[in-house]
């Protein structure tokens, strides 16, 4: 199983970079067939992503979101999931072109990490780690779907309307309405995340908050997206200075996952 | 008075409290909590540390500026909540009314001489009601999805609760820690209350990686002579008088046996970090400082175990005379250390258990706040309030659409909605979301 779910990572990896490639030459070339092609590859990858997901799923005989590398590749996972769906709801091709980079980022990240699959400790042997690490999977994967959009909602402002870019995003209300869209669904998630977690370390360790790091950046993270939120009902705030915010909540993202395992070791080390 | 509530319940003044709430929490993750003025002095130099004692760095979460914020927020969310509920309550009403919306500037406009039952059903909305306009013409009107004006607020109430549970939480629970080797009982702090443990066990997979650590405890209150038993594991505590037991952590421990020329004076259980004062002589004193269970000892190097099965274990020791080091070494198995005619040996090694013992009369509010929360952001981000209504006109139908949250989105729509049901969508820019 587990040799089977690598073989198909690696398929998934060298798929999203031809992916990123493929995205690249849409815009490059302006070629409407590149895009409906990328579409399809992606939603390909998609379905074998999450095969190797459910292979290790099977192999490691647990639910495959354990460690770095099982959190790295179910993250690329759920941006191809997210950015796939907005893409069909709001028929926004040039998403793919901005969201595939991120994607082979992710993957590319989880490729580095060891692969190897070790016994669970006693605490993590929950059933609450399902809904706690799925929920941060979507919450990660819509930020990361709406930081893609506000980076195009920001250099929507620099392009013309008539040409190739002005034809392919939509207007900056409509823009700015989806990454809203995608806040929301990331907000909605991140918020089960706390939660589902909380109710989790209470079980564990009879302290459902703990000031933990990754605690901590969990409500920083949750704090700057309602920011985020309530800056969009003020004129003036909407739009440019919101999409900042969405920007800097995804970098808070990163900071959650990555740099607090790397630079402030608490009770979740083990993530 | 009215300014000031003005002010508490506006959205700058929560904007900058929640942006200095976030940098709050993300200056204090990266000071270690709770450490003394000497540490941060090592680490940051002696000036920085007077800063960080001096602001309460070290305990961020409980000083008083934290606190400050914390309870300014909670002032901004219930007069935000007050204040807004007289004109939420007239704007849901307003908003079931066709003539009040008749008023009302749509979102989104149609005209055409399409079936305005269609367009209806296409944006999926309710079936109609049939009415008359202020000067006689018919019209159908259909509102629904009012719920969604109370998102925010109801978001706002459990976020209240939330803060207003954890806070009662931190002022009123009872927490306490208790470590015991199987057969030891141990007093529960003040409580009165009696902790046994009748057993400890540890299951683990083929591979040896642990699974599974189960204690098996009986708590007494010997003043009414109850006794209550249970079983706590990770991720299932055991609930005893009223109290929840948390199997939190292991370590080792011992039986240690104190011998007077040759004869046992004493035997007692010993955890790592525990000593005991010898029976007849008060003043010597015997300290089980750490056990190894796979001692290695390598030059240079403090002692390590190689790993957590019983291959080689070994006792590291101190003895004390009237507060002075007598002697200290590690002890292998079946090894003696002598001091005049006192001789001590360690047997016995076991792993003791280290249970988190709490009380917190308001983890429901929390939990309840966190759901209203839920339930709140469900309702503010999904659950549009909309209304459609058409009036009829020399040359067909008007068709009107409202949305309060779905803006550009909502009038993509309703422009689709129209084309698909013959009508002209009119090209407008009102509306928007909130």
């Amino acid at each position: 199983m587990l040799q089977a779910e690598n073989t198909l990572f690696t398929i998934a990896v060298i798929g999203y970079f031809v992916l990123t490639v493929l995205n690249f030459a849409f815009v490059a070339l302006k070629k409407e067939k590149l895009s409906s092609a990328a579409f399809f590859l992606q939603t390909g990858l998609f379905i074998l992503h999450t095969a190797a997901l459910v292979l290790r799923g099977i192999g490691a005989g647990r639910w495959p979101m354990t460690n770095q590398y099982e959190f790295a590749t179910s993250f690329a996972w759920a941006l191809c999931l997210v950015s796939l769906i907005f893409i069909r709801k709001y028929r926004f091709p040039v998403l793919g072109a901005f969201s595939s980079p991120l994607i082979l980022l992710m993957i590319g990240y989880a490729a580095m990490q060891s692969r190897e699959v070790k016994e669970l400790m006693p605490s993590l042997r929950s059933s609450w780690l399902a809904f706690h690490v799925s929920t941060a999977i979507i919450a990660y994967g819509s930020f990361g779907v709406a930081f893609v959009l506000s980076l195009i909602f920001l250099f929507r402002g620099r392009i013309k309307e008539e040409g190739f870019w002005g034809q392919h995003i939509p207007q900056p209300e409509k823009l700015d309405m989806i990454s809203y869209r995608s806040v929301c669904l990331g907000m909605l998630f991140l918020t089960l995340t706390i939660l589902t977690g909380a109710i989790w370390a209470e079980q564990a360790w009879g302290s459902y908050w703990s000031w933990d790091p990754k605690e901590t950046w969990s409500l920083v993270t949750w704090i700057i997206y309602a920011v985020y939120l309530h800056l969009r009902l003020r004129r003036g705030w909407k739009g440019k200075a919101a999409a900042w915010f969405a920007v800097i909540g995804f970098i808070c993202v990163i900071f959650t996952y990555i740099g607090v395992n790397t630079f402030l070791p608490g009770i979740h080390s083990y993530a | 008075m009215k300014r000031i509530g003005k002010f508490l319940s506006s959205m700058p003044f929560a904007i900058t409290l929640l942006v200095l709430l976030a940098a709050a929490c993300a200056m204090s993750s990266a000071i270690p909590q709770g450490a003394t003025w000497e540490q941060y002095a090592v680490q940051y130099g002696e000036r920085t540390a007077g800063w960080i004692v001096g602001l309460q760095l070290d305990d961020a979460f409980h000083s008083w500026w934290f606190i400050g914020l914390s309870a300014f927020l909670c002032l901004n969310l219930l007069c935000c909540n007050l204040i807004r509920l007289p004109s939420l309550l007239k704007r849901v009403r307003a908003f079931g009314n066709p003539e009040k919306m008749i008023s009302a500037n749509a979102t989104a406009e149609a005209q055409g001489t399409g079936d305005p039952q269609q367009m209806f059903t296409a944006l999926r909305m309710g079936k109609p009601a049939g009415r008359k306009t202020g000067d006689g013409r018919e019209m159908l009107f259909s509102a629904g999805n009012r719920a969604g004006f109370w998102g925010a607020w109801i978001c706002h109430m459990g976020i209240l609760l939330l803060i207003l549970g954890f806070a009662l939480g931190q002022m009123t629970a009872e927490k306490y820690t208790v470590y015991a080797l199987p057969g030891q009982t141990k007093p529960l702090e003040n409580t009165g209350l009696t902790v046994r443990v009748d057993d400890f066990r540890t299951e683990r997979a083929e591979s040896g990686a642990v699974q599974q650590y189960t204690a098996m405890l009986t708590v007494s209150d010997p003043e009414n002579h109850t006794v209550e038993s249970g079983t706590a594991s990770v991720n299932a505590p055991a609930a005893l008088f009223g109290y929840k037991f948390f199997q939190n952590s292991v370590g080792w421990g011992a039986d240690v046996t104190v011998l007077k020329n040759g004869e046992v004076l004493q035997k007692d259980s010993l955890c790592a970090g525990e000593y005991i004062p010898v029976k007849d002589k008060q003043e010597l004193v015997v300290y089980l400082q750490a056990f190894y269970p796979d001692y290695v000892q390598m030059t240079g190097m403090s002692p390590m175990t190689a790993s957590e099965e019983l291959n080689n274990p070994a006792y590291l020791y101190r003895i004390y005379y009237k507060g002075e080091l007598l002697g200290m070494n590690a002890l292998m198995s079946g090894e003696e250390v002598t001091i005049d005619e006192y001789t001590v040996r360690f047997d016995h090694p076991r792993n003791y258990t280290l249970l988190a013992v709490k009380r917190d009369r308001f983890t429901f509010l929390v939990l309840l706040g966190g759901l209203i929360t839920l339930a709140g952001l469900v309702l503010a981000f999904w659950v549009q309030p909309r209304a459609v209504w058409a009036v009829r006109e020399d040359n067909g139908w008007h068709v009107y659409g409202m949305n309060r949250k779905g803006g550009a989105l909502f009038r993509d729509e309703f422009g689709k909605a129209a084309a698909a049901t013959g009508f002209t969508a009119a090209d407008t820019e009102k509306g928007g979301n909130d």
